[in-house]
């Protein structure tokens, strides 16, 4: 009887929330558009350096944001390895003998590498870029992964630590560069625009393939525990 | 001169973050201790140039507004940054001593804690909505991961916990962030403001607002939506549980409090104002109560924090169509109640994670006879206390001063009661655990001496927070520095 109460009233507040959210972008919708937005973005779009909108905002306008963005990742990868305390990725329970999953493989990874590597060049004047081309390519490392292959450099050592902070690393560096060269942080000095972001593009898409893999493949957690504190040890 | 303090300040966090990443933790702590170093220096001169120049917008990669990102320094933001300085640098360095370097996750501890600094960072200073929403997902996965730090089981339930809450007000925040853009077409605060004052008001807009605030009040753990805070506030390490009371919960607040000053009067609504304003009125009561009630020392620490946070609720209805007068009482009341309880919250978890240290126990009734041993530690806590209860002359009692007089300006008698109950259940929560630690038990005692540095940290803290009651017109007149528009460094 509660329990049916309950959900009959947990129904009514979605339905009640739905019906608020639906009539105010209903009447959003029915208001004159008032910004000018998507008309100031491009008129700046041919000093941007790049001609896909998108990427433009991503990189140039809100590069700041994205700069965050990775750095929102680096912490999500950091949080996983922490937890994970594997020593060696060599488990035998982990091998597989599917032979259809190799001959699978045999096909998919170097088709899904070309593909990261399209993505992320595509990222300049039409959808792609360094997130899409890093979740093939972390896509690529689990079928890897799910199919055996050791991959010793995700062990948490300092190899996955640089990894992770390379994107990160390398996008702060022309942050500070930038300033030092006497603009604003990360305005990018004229001429060199689109030659930068495509530097960063490449080793965002590398960190952010590293972030997603880790968290995969560190997912096996072991005893090894801290006490809680004033627990008596 | 402005460009090199805001490089400093935008940017050191993350690179001492990256560099933290890469060492183990006693070396990320030698180089942590120079990144304090400079941080609280940049923090400083950041705050002097503001005080002597007034307050600027800063476009960062050389855009301005609506299409880039603009920071707004201003003397609050300033105000704001050097207290996360002081708290941060006081938290890092007991956390150097307290933690324990050999366990190698511990390692993880530098970046986490360098990232949440820098999260902080862009919260004080962020004038667009979508990189205020960054800037929270920086603070909440950060503190997440602090928090979840080689625990145990009931350490990963607290965080998980923890992330979903968090999440889940990131996602109500960012839902009314974009109905915010699609109403208005600018993520800039103030691009909304200017439109709002040349056009009328567009029905349905007070949904976004709404949403926004709601979200940010579920990451603040304000009444009813608290539920989250006490198991992850009590169980992490001692200068965690110190960052996240004193200012994690802060920067969400600093942000619904600002989306409230600038858009409360022309998208809320009066019913809103009083609505929060009980909420944390419960949250005061509520909150002090159960702090009585709990079993550990912790605990205890960490119900209290909901009752603060209850207080900061208090701007919404003490500002609500009252005169201007009023109105700037009462946010210069909360600014002062931030600052206190953030230094007095540092303190008082600090000194409590040296009294568990000494202890060997988290338990309350552990604590029989401790007084003879950390007095030191005790007594910390016990400042920090007196600023909680809001007695003279401590940063407490100038702010629920000033909160007093908002009230009765605004003939809200109703707070007073909420404040003196608040402050009469605080002052049983900590003298509660006095009693315990002044008993004295047969059998023999077993206690610890931590580090003397473990201990005098809290203490400068709890004399920083004692010590703002008698400076805080210096501190509200940086605040209320009139902001030069339209200006640049």
């Amino acid at each position: 009887m509660i329990r049916t109460l309950r959900i009959l009233a947990i129904t009514l507040a979605c339905v009640a929330f739905t019906g608020m959210l639906a009539t105010s972008i209903w009447t959003i919708a029915g208001n004159s558009d008032p910004g000018n937005l998507p008309q100031l973005l491009s008129e700046n779009l041919d000093r941007s350096g790049v001609e896909h909108p998108v990427t433009a905002v991503l990189l140039n306008f809100r590069s700041y944001d994205t700069l965050l963005e990775i750095g929102v990742l680096v912490i999500a990868g950091i949080a996983g390895i922490s937890m994970a305390k594997t020593a060696s990725l060599e488990d035998p329970q982990l091998r597989t003998a599917d032979s259809l999953l190799y001959a699978l493989q045999r096909w998919f990874v170097p088709l899904m590498l070309v593909l990261a590597g399209y993505l992320l060049w595509a990222g300049a004047d039409r959808p792609g870029g360094a997130f899409q081309a890093g979740a093939v390519l972390a896509a690529t490392g689990v079928l890897l992964r799910l199919g055996g292959v050791p991959m010793e450099f995700l062990r948490p050592g300092l190899l996955l630590r640089l990894g992770l902070a390379l994107g990160f690393t390398v996008f702060l560096l022309v942050a500070v560069a930038s300033a030092i060269a006497g603009d604003a942080f990360l305005a990018y000095p004229p001429g060199m625009t689109k030659t930068l972001i495509v530097v960063i593009e490449s080793v965002l898409t590398l960190s952010i393939a590293m972030v997603l893999l880790a968290l995969f493949v560190s997912a096996p957690v072991n005893d090894a525990e801290d006490p809680e504190e004033g627990s008596s040890s | 001169m402005t460009l090199w303090l805001m490089a400093g300040l935008l940017f050191t966090p993350l690179a001492w973050a990256v560099l933290t990443l890469l060492t183990d933790f006693s070396r990320g702590r030698l180089v942590t201790w120079g990144g304090i170093l400079v941080q609280v220096l940049v923090s400083l001169g950041l705050w002097l140039t503001v005080a002597r120049d007034g307050g600027f917008h800063y476009g960062l990669g050389g855009w301005q507004a609506p299409l880039g990102i603009e920071l707004r320094v201003d003397g609050l933001a300033v105000t704001f940054v050097l207290l996360t300085a002081v708290v941060a640098s006081a938290c890092g360095l007991h956390a150097g001593v307290y933690i324990d370097p050999d366990k190698p996750w511990h390692r993880y501890f530098w970046p986490l804690f360098w990232f949440l600094w820098s999260g902080l960072n862009v919260v004080w200073l962020g004038g667009d909505l979508f990189n205020l929403y960054v800037g929270l997902e920086l603070i909440s996965l950060s503190a997440v991961g602090l928090v979840a730090l080689g625990g145990k089981a009931n350490a990963l339930r607290a965080s998980l916990r923890y992330l979903l809450a968090a999440l889940l007000g990131s996602l109500v925040y960012l839902l009314g962030v974009a109905l915010m853009y699609g109403q208005f077409g600018t993520l800039s605060i103030a691009g909304v403001v200017s439109w709002l004052g040349v056009h009328p008001v567009p029905a349905g807009s007070g949904l976004a607002l709404a949403l926004m605030v709601t979200g940010l009040a579920l990451k603040t753990a304000l009444f009813p939506l608290h539920r989250w805070l006490p198991p992850a506030h009590g169980i992490a390490r001692s200068p965690v549980s110190a960052l996240l009371s004193a200012l994690v919960v802060k920067a969400s607040f600093y942000m619904a409090a600002r989306l409230w000053l600038e858009l409360g009067e022309p998208l809320g609504n009066l019913a809103a104002a009083q609505l929060v304003g009980l909420l944390g009125s419960a949250a005061v009561v509520w909150g002090s109560w159960l702090a009585c009630r709990q079993p550990q020392l912790k605990q205890v620490v960490a119900y209290s924090s909901v009752a603060q946070i209850g207080y900061l609720f208090l701007l919404f209805p003490l500002t609500y169509s009252v005169s201007e007068s009023v109105s700037l009482q009462a946010q210069q009341g909360i600014t002062l109640q931030v600052i206190s309880h953030a230094l007095a919250k540092a303190a008082m978890f600090l000194a409590a994670g040296n009294l568990i240290l000494s202890a060997g126990s988290n338990r309350v009734d552990a604590l029989t006879g401790v007084s003879r041993f950390l007095p030191f530690s005790l007594f910390s806590f016990g400042l920090a206390g007196v600023s909680l209860m809001s007695l003279p002359p401590t940063g407490g009692f100038a702010a629920k001063w000033l909160l007093l007089q908002a009230s009765l300006g605004s003939g809200q008698w109703w707070w007073i009661l909420v404040m003196l109950i608040g402050g009469l259940l605080s002052a049983a929560y900590v003298f509660r655990i006095y009693r315990a630690s002044f008993l004295e038990s047969a059998g023999p005692d077993r206690f610890y001496h931590p580090a003397r540095s473990l201990e005098v940290i809290p203490m400068i803290l709890a004399l920083l927070a004692l010590g703002l009651g008698l400076a805080s017109d210096q501190v509200l007149s940086v605040m209320a520095l009139p902001f030069e528009e339209g200006g640049s460094p």
